[in-house]
């Protein structure tokens, strides 16, 4: 019985997040200050109506690049250049946005669909890299991504800075070429509306179609998927192309929203990546579940600032949380695959 | 004083859920060789193991030489004259085979452990029972089995008088078999009491004088080996009549599906095939024969495409499928039922019906194949094929929506063998299909094998099981150490000449028992 109930595929999910949080709080017990005080903060700073915009706009962004990491999860690869691919996302967005002179009406679709090509060209990249030259996913993302924002970095501090400014940062985009806002919320944008249609399109794509099948078999068992005739080298090339075309749809949409310009760093400090890895790990790859679990790590990332003004704690803490959250989850998945792969019956 | 060597008495264990014995009553003449039989889960190796001391009784009393005992460990049953031949063997591969035969019980001299002694030793008892060891060897250097003699061995040193064999045939080769009889018999004539445990009926009728049958843990049928049939032991063991299948003859053959010609297959610089050619046309079943691990399985993957090949050609019907990738040889008319069920053969994960969904999963009625749908699936169509299936191969299930990790051997392999077939392939390569099934599932499968090829399709059927090939094949080929050996018809074949054709490449290899 007891046996059965630790079986249930959510009893790791929740143990893990139920360590987090003790960690948590006997590291704040160490500091001297009051784990009970220092939670409430997160979850007041997080749950204040007067954040709620921002607080969507961020659960937005997180789910975002969850699915940037459940996409590949799905097979079983970890894509670990969401930073990259996100940056790029970015820089794409609004080189498209600011230098091409379009309408708003054209110049906002075009940057968002440019993002996401060559996001997804870039992320695309590490499949061939790993059929053709066993360079495994996990290591050609990690090792790309930061290449990516090097390049970023470069651009905006030299071709597209601001003038005049001291801080790496690009010109503010014609008022054209801002994404729109819903109603008169100052951070939820359209953007959000597009994230949930493709988090809506993942799970329709998982659940009903050939490919989403073939992918899942492919993560449950490689072997099982190459015996039946299916071609991981092309899964991977799809299942990565469209991580990286989702990381870079929220780096435009980013981008495209206040403070509407393109800041070195700005993509990548809120952890948006970390969080959403964070995220698709908890969620299993679940595309059903990626919105649920993005909703703790929403409430940590915004919490965590009030967190710092109210109890003192230091909002790294909440990074804290979402790393143990990682590697119980990344070793569940390592043990569990060693195990399937080590099974016989008889 | 009884003549009763062992006598355990309502014994009864359960893990979690799983009763695995029930209020077993054994009783373990002196001097006899005794079958412990039944099938896969019937809770034969946990009995042994109480008996043993590996594994404690929730109840019931284990009674040695008319004295109850309770062992707190295998080292309680050795001193109590038990030894036992497990399932999986417990060696040390880097010592020799006199340092394993007298290990935890050494002859030593002036404190030191007596080489000489225990060589001596390991010869004359090899010698008594017709044992052929060389004590100096390297274990890790013996075959299979040759290990299983070394294990004999160990327990005969330590003056075991009564030996356990926890299914000691499953690795042998026929005439391995024999010899290990051979040396059984010898045994019980000794006065040693042999407990064998097997789910082979054969085996119980050559060599045991009487047979305990077990069914879900519990006794279904106690034997004098003498005064009973073949289908009284199979309705013991599975509660009903089961109908043997065999192979009514060759029917009209058609063109050929398969044509091997010249394959070799290297793995890691080891040549795995030889230079195997073979063919098979529609309305055969080819078998072939030989001892696990003889290339059968590499020549199986390079057939599928999961290989490489090293040198040859391989076609499917009208297709040089040499190069090409798994997907194209099944799109020309393949379907495998694979050894490995597990690693190769599903998805333990994933449900019954997304198993039997996989490679059908683009065509109708579950894929739309071509025009506005095409690359979307219909679930509820999955799952109604799913639930036919399930009806139609007997596959005892909660429901479609199950993992197949979670079935039984047997169910999980009429999983993928209900999708393979159901591909309607030209060409069906079935290895080990019946591996890990029990008996009544056994016939069934070879029912539908036979239907497949009446059906005017082909089979390559690869298995360790003479029976098996010799009830369904039209041809036999032996193959050993990556080559074919022998081939034989139908109307030649027979166990002793299969057998013998095995062990005939096995002696030139100098791997032969010598009875
Ligand atoms: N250590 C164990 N833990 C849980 N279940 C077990 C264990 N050992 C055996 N079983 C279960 O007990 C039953 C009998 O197993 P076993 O004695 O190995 O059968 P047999 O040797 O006849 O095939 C099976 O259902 C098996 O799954
Ligand atoms: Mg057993």
């Amino acid at each position: 019985m007891i046996a059965r109930l630790t079986r249930h595929p959510a009893v790791v999910p929740i143990g893990a997040v139920v360590l987090a949080i003790l960690i948590g709080a006997v590291v704040i017990l160490l500091a001297g200050l009051n784990p009970i005080d220092a939670y409430a903060a997160v979850l007041q700073g997080s749950l204040d109506v007067r954040n709620l915009d921002y607080t969507f706009s961020v659960w937005g962004f997180i789910c975002g690049m969850g699915l940037v990491a459940a996409i590949p999860l799905r097979m079983g690869e970890f894509n670990l250049g969401g930073n990259g691919q996100l940056v790029l996302g970015g820089i794409t967005a609004y080189v498209v946005a600011s230098q091409l002179g379009l309408p708003g009406i054209v110049a906002v679709p075009l940057a968002l669909i440019a993002a996401m090509l060559v996001s997804g060209g870039f992320a695309a990249v590490s499949a061939p890299l790993a059929t053709r030259f066993g360079i495994p996913i996990i290591i050609s993302t990690l090792l790309l991504s930061p290449v990516a924002v090097a390049v970023a970095s470069y651009l905006v501090r030299f071709p597209l800075a601001e003038k005049g400014s001291g801080n790496a940062q690009t010109p503010v985009l014609p008022e054209d070429a801002h994404i729109w806002s819903l109603g008169d919320l100052r951070y939820t944008t359209v953007g959000l509306l597009l994230i949930i249609a493709v988090m809506v399109i993942f799970y329709i794509v998982d659940s009903r179609s050939a490919v989403g099948f073939e992918l899942r078999v492919t993560g449950a068992n490689r072997r099982f998927g190459e015996y039946a005739g299916l071609k991981p080298g092309r899964l991977a090339l799809g299942a990565m192309g469209s991580a990286g075309a989702v990381a870079g749809l929220v780096g435009a949409i980013i981008v495209l929203s206040s403070p509407y310009r393109f800041i070195d760093g700005a993509l990548i400090s809120p952890g948006y990546t970390f969080a959403g890895l964070a995220a698709a790990l908890l969620a299993g790859g679940r595309p059903a579940l990626v919105p649920v679990t993005a909703i703790l790590f929403t409430i940590l990332q915004v919490g965590g600032a009030s967190m710092e003004r109210t109890a003192e704690v230091p909002r790294q803490l909440s990074d804290v949380l979402q790393g143990v959250v990682i590697v119980i989850l990344a070793l569940r998945v390592v043990l569990d695959r060693r195990r399937a792969g080590a099974g016989k019956d008889s | 004083m009884s003549t009763a060597a062992v006598e355990l008495r309502a014994i009864s264990k359960r893990f979690d859920a799983v009763v695995a014995n029930d209020g077993i009553d054994l009783v373990l003449a002196r001097g006899t060789v005794h079958a412990v039989m039944g099938e896969n889960g019937a809770g034969k190796s946990t009995l042994m193991s109480i008996l043993f001391g590996l594994v404690r009784p929730d109840s019931g009393d284990i009674v040695v030489d008319g004295e109850t005992r309770s062992f707190q460990s295998p080292l309680d049953a050795i001193a109590a004259g038990l030894g036992m031949v497990h399932q999986h063997f417990r060696l040390f591969d880097s010592m020799t085979v006199a340092e394993n035969v007298v290990f935890g019980a050494e002859p030593t001299r002036g404190g030191r452990i007596d080489r000489a002694a225990a060589a001596e030793r390991v010869r004359s008892l090899a010698d008594r029972y017709g044992l052929d060891t060389d004590p100096q060897a390297r274990v890790g250097d013996l075959s299979a089995g040759a290990r299983q003699r070394v294990e004999i061995l160990k327990a005969l040193h330590r003056d075991a008088r009564i030996l356990i064999l926890d299914e000691p045939t499953a690795v042998l080769t026929p005439s391995e078999v024999t010899s290990l009889f051979t040396v059984i018999r010898r045994a019980a004539e000794d006065g040693t009491t042999v407990v064998l445990v097997t789910h082979k009926i054969q085996e119980v009728l050559d060599v045991s004088t009487e047979v305990t049958v077990l069914r879900d843990g519990r006794v279904s049928g106690r034997f004098v080996t003498a005064d009973t049939t073949s289908a009284e032991l199979v309705r013991a063991m599975t509660g009903r009549e089961v109908e043997i299948v065999a192979n009514p003859g060759t029917g009209t053959l058609g063109e050929t599906v398969l044509e091997v010609e010249g394959v070799s297959v290297t793995d890691a610089r080891l040549e795995r095939v030889s230079n195997v050619s073979l063919s098979v046309r529609r309305g055969e079943i080819v078998g072939i024969a030989g001892v696990s691990g003889n290339g059968q399985h590499d020549l199986v993957a390079a057939v599928l495409g999961t290989t490489p090949v090293s040198a040859g050609r391989i076609r499917l019907g009208d297709h040089d499928m040499t190069g090409a990738p798994v997907a194209a040889r099944r799109a020309a008319g393949l379907a495998v039922i694979p050894e490995d069920r597990r690693g190769e053969g599903s998805a333990v994960t994933m449900s019954i019906t997304e198993n039997l969904s996989l490679g059908h999963h683009r065509q109708p009625p579950i894929g739309w194949p071509t025009g506005f749908g095409r690359g979307w699936m219909s679930l509820a169509a999955a799952r109604t094929r799913a639930s036919e299936q399930i009806s139609s191969y007997d596959i005892r299930t909660s429901g479609e929506k199950q993992p197949v990790g979670s079935l039984s051997g047997g169910n999980a392999q009429k999983v993928v063998i209900a999708r393979e077939l159901s591909f309607d392939a030209p060409l069906l390569i079935a290895e080990q299909p019946t591996q890990g099934v029990d008996v009544g599932a056994i016939e069934a499968i070879h029912g539908r094998l036979l239907d497949y090829r009446a059906s005017g399709r082909g089979i390559l059927l690869v298995s360790h099981e003479i029976s098996e090939l010799l009830a369904l094949a039209d041809r036999v080929l032996v193959m050993f150490a990556g080559e074919i050996v022998a081939e034989f018809d139908r109307s030649r074949a027979s166990a002793e000449r299969i057998g013998a054709a095995m062990a005939g490449a096995a002696a030139a290899a100098g791997e032969e028992w010598t009875a």
